[in-house]
């Protein structure tokens, strides 16, 4: 099938406090998977947890996809409320997560370490997103943003039980405390969404780097306001620098292209409306018959 | 290491050292600091050592937490922060290292997941929000479709095969609409064929948020959509 991807591109900034990057990401348009991870830890073991979530997250899913793997060959039970492919996603989340929890435990330079991770898949007719931590995913459709993620913090979780208003979130000291994260628990379950594709969708992977310094408000406004994936990176990066940059900032934005016209062929679906026409016709005069 | 001393009407009562990840403060002797006076709950309130920060956080209390003077839920501690409870007060002093790694730092931490299990059942029992709901749609009118639940992250409603509401029709589409569960709730969008959808008698040509009660008409199949609490969970 046709991919539905206009465009899309990645970049990422140390910023301007931090000595190193701990963000990693990844954007394959041809499996129409992207990907944006944050680190933590000590000395290299954030950089280190980002790059190997990033790294394993598209090796199995890659696998899984290539060979229509069934949903009983997935490493852990599937998800019920999830496609197939959405199970793929799931799980390559899931043994990221072991992998990097291993890793933590075995080497004692990589004690603490962990990562978020924000995924996107793209395909012709399912647009799933999946993410863990404070990484996020909007979507501007027609204009409009939507969140297509939930954080994982304190804070995020104390505003949806309506115990913390949006504002007492964005000063709470506790706003970088994440109540998941790939490596710190054996167990992981990533917040997954699936929905349908729609002409030109715009989509934005970004770390907690540049939502502390950006509003969606402006986010929406900036996504809107530019029609180059590659140039709208830069400009969110440039915002990012322009305010401090405290953390290390990653964007990832993917495009999709004008949809609908290539789906809908006026004389097929003629074809199809003659043909329900003509079953009716038949299964109408056998019970006549009978 | 850090300490909390507790007073009562200026006079200092006891030291407690921080020395462990976790502390808890209440009434029932089972708390490492036992507060015995009835203006404190039970299991009041906890401090937990998250990285370098100490996080208090109020358990629900009857008579509330204060840091100085303002109530809070949750609270990051610094030093000689005044932590009210009851008529008595907790002052939280610092250690010098702990001082010198909280200053400059932004960085992201992890909570422990045992202790974030522990507070967030807590939270949630209290807010009511324990219960997770599913949507659901019920035909309306003369269908022997009744009911559908809403299982899947992604629904979709059509002729085709793979939809998970499967409805019939001359002009339906394959997928004439979708149903999807996102951060901000059930969201129906139109996705094709010669069928309208109509949500509240509105034509709907791309996407609308679904509300508790909303009526959806495809054709001539009228649902109306609701929120009901998941059996399973």
């Amino acid at each position: 099938m046709k991919s539905i991807i206009a465009r899309a591109a990645g970049l990422t900034d140390v910023g301007l406090k931090r000595e190193l990057n701990e963000d990693s990401f990844s954007t394959d348009t041809k499996t129409g998977l992207f990907v944006v991870a944050d680190g933590m830890g000590g000395h290299l073991a954030g950089e280190v947890a980002s790059r190997v979530a990033v790294d394993l997250i598209n090796k199995s899913y890659k696998k899984w996809f290539d060979s229509d793997a069934p949903e009983e060959d997935l490493f852990e039970y599937p998800d019920p409320s999830l496609s197939k492919i959405g199970n793929y996603i799931q799980s390559s989340i899931r043994l990221a997560n072991k992998v990097i929890h291993e890793m933590a435990a075995e080497h004692t330079d990589y004690n603490g370490m962990g990562t978020t991770v924000a995924v996107l898949a793209v395909m012709p007719d399912l647009i799933i997103t999946a993410n863990v931590g404070d990484s996020r995913i909007y979507m501007v459709r027609n204009g409009e943003i939507e969140r297509l993620s939930k954080d994982h913090s304190i804070v995020a979780e104390q505003v949806e039980m309506g115990i913390m208003t949006d504002e007492e979130a964005k000063q709470s000291p506790l706003r970088h405390v994440l109540t998941r994260n790939l490596g710190s628990a054996i167990h992981l379950e990533a917040e997954v969404f699936e929905i349908e594709p729609s002409s030109n969708d715009r989509f934005v992977l970004c770390s907690d780097g540049l939502t502390d310094l950006v509003s969606d408000d402006e986010i929406q406004q900036m996504v809107v306001a530019e029609d180059d994936p590659e140039v709208l990176c830069q400009n969110f990066i440039d915002k990012a620098l322009t305010r401090g940059a405290h953390d290390n900032a990653t964007v990832v934005s993917v495009y999709l292209s004008d949809i609908e016209k290539s789906k809908s062929d006026p004389f097929k679906k003629m074809g199809s409306i003659l043909a329900d026409i003509l079953t009716t016709t038949q299964k109408a005069t056998k019970a006549f018959k009978s | 290491m850090a300490k909390l001393i507790l007073m009562f009407k200026d006079q200092v009562m006891q030291e407690f050292p921080f020395f462990r990840e976790s502390m808890t403060i209440g009434r029932n002797p089972e708390n490492n600091i036992q507060i015995d006076n009835l203006a404190v709950s039970g299991h009041h309130a906890k401090i937990d050592k998250v990285g370098s920060k100490f996080i208090l956080t109020d358990l629900q209390s009857t008579n509330s937490t204060f840091v100085n003077d303002k109530k809070i839920v949750s609270h990051s501690l610094k030093d000689r922060d005044k932590i009210q409870i009851g008529k008595h007060v907790l002052l939280f002093l610092s250690s010098e290292t702990d001082r010198a790694e909280q200053s400059g730092s932004d960085e992201t931490m992890i909570l422990d997941t045992a202790q974030q299990r522990e507070l967030l059942a807590k939270q949630e029992t209290a807010a009511g929000q324990g219960i997770k709901k599913i949507g659901v749609l019920s035909f309306l009118g003369n269908s022997e479709i009744g009911e559908v639940k809403l299982i899947k992250k992604l629904s979709r409603i059509g002729k085709a095969d793979n939809c998970e509401v499967k409805l019939s029709g001359l002009f339906m589409g394959d997928t004439a609409a979708a149903i999807s569960k996102r951060p901000s709730g059930y969201t129906i969008t139109f996705t094709g064929g010669m069928t309208k959808l109509k949500v509240n008698g509105q034509v709907i040509k791309d996407s609308v948020q679904l509300n508790e009660y909303d009526t959806i008409e495809l054709g001539s199949y009228k649902l109306q959509f609701y929120q009901k609490e998941a059996e399973s969970i």
